[in-house]
């Protein structure tokens, strides 16, 4: 954190230069994993910063400004997921076991190198996002829950469904390694 | 939680992907531009015609109108290497746009490739970049909302250019530049649009 930052004064154009060296691997893993899609992922750190610049005013400085757009870019990650694959986070309401991702979707994970997390690719978007958003970017079943307007129960069933799969997967996997 | 399961997520925490590098460029390019911008609308407005610059401004849409005529002619297959002068890389969308979204694109490409064309040195930018900005994002949600992903892609990467024709301390090779790129992309959608159009009266 700069001199200025610490006085109280908005992070300037350098500030958010240095955060970009530094953190933008994290911002963009975060978006990654929650919407599966490089370009998705790109876009939402993108609009993070524009949406973190115009209001950082706004900013405390009890915070770190990279956890601040760190935040803000899971929330326009989320935000573009629901734009672009609409009815996404409907499947929360019907609380019922959801399939695997598509074939569209599969191909998009060879992005994601490891067999842990193509292991992600076994859950449905609503589990995986709850699971990434519940145990990998630390919310509350609550926050969760106001986020996608629904109760904590069903947020925490998606995320129950998602480590059940998550442990099979492991499971396969240590077999496959015997 | 089983130990298992808790090394399972630390490592799915811990776990990293970079951004290719011509991404991270772009985040650093918003940055500049948005303060670009700021900087430009903290500025008051400059008063008064300046006969030098508009026969200048006049001049160089002439020079840029023949470009892009000879562009035209030229075909439609190819970039010519010369238009790269930016990171900035807009796909070019394969998919078919529902009729009433495309008639709103044409309307938007059509308009903001003449206002752009028309800016000089002179010329206040920011208010018109920051009109065509909003007009492009509503397009960009109608075109998500509509399933045309490739469309909303391409709004959203002409959108780094059209921010940075709106920085302050653009030189006039920077600013012929800009025009040239955001006019070219323009085309190559219009043409899309005017083909597409043209297919589906001919199959109906």
């Amino acid at each position: 954190m700069t001199e200025a930052m610490k006085a109280g004064v908005p992070p300037s154009k350098a500030d958010f230069h240095r955060v970009i060296e530094a953190r933008s691997d994290r911002w963009y893993s975060a978006c990654l994993k929650i919407t599966r899609d490089p370009d998705l992922a790109a876009d939402a750190v993108q609009d993070a910063l524009l949406s973190a610049w115009n209001k950082r005013d706004q900013f405390r400085h009890t915070a770190r400004l990279d956890t601040w757009i760190h935040r803000i870019a899971v929330n326009a990650a989320l935000n573009l997921l629901r734009k672009a694959r609409p009815g996404t986070f409907e499947a929360l309401e019907t609380d019922v076991e959801s399939g695997e991702s598509g074939p569209e979707q599969r191909l998009r994970d060879h992005e994601l190198q490891s067999e842990l997390a193509a292991n992600l690719g076994r859950l449905s978007d609503i589990e995986r996002i709850c699971f990434v958003l519940k145990h990998l970017e630390q919310w509350r079943a609550r926050e969760i829950a106001e986020e996608f307007g629904t109760n904590e129960g069903r947020v925490k069933q998606a995320v129950f469904r998602a480590v059940r799969k998550l442990q099979a997967g492991m499971r396969d996997l240590q077999r496959a390694q015997v | 939680m089983t130990k298992n399961t808790d090394e399972m997520i630390a490592v799915l925490r811990d776990e990293t992907y970079s951004p290719p590098p011509h991404v991270r460029a772009r985040w650093h390019e918003a940055i500049d531009e948005a303060a670009a911008i700021e900087q430009h609308r903290k500025r008051p407005a400059r008063r008064g015609w300046h006969p030098a610059s508009f026969f200048i401004g006049i001049a160089v849409t002439a020079a840029l109108a023949l470009g892009i005529g000879i562009g035209f002619i030229m075909g439609d297959t190819g970039r010519p290497d010369e238009q790269a002068t930016t990171v900035v890389v807009v796909p070019v969308p394969q998919e078919d746009v529902p009729a009433a979204l495309a008639r709103g694109l044409q309307l938007h490409f059509r308009d903001s490739r003449a206002q752009i064309l028309a800016l000089d040195e002179s010329s206040d930018r920011s208010d018109l970049v920051w009109r065509i900005v909003e007009d492009n994002r509503i397009l960009e949600s109608a075109a998500t909302r509509d399933q045309a992903p490739q469309i909303a892609r391409v709004l959203r990467a002409i959108e780094p250019i059209l921010l940075r024709l709106a920085a302050e301390n653009l030189s006039d090779g920077e600013l012929a530049d800009l025009q040239t790129q955001l006019a070219f992309e323009m085309n190559v959608m219009l043409t899309k649009l005017a083909r597409q159009s043209s297919d589906d009266t001919q199959t109906t």
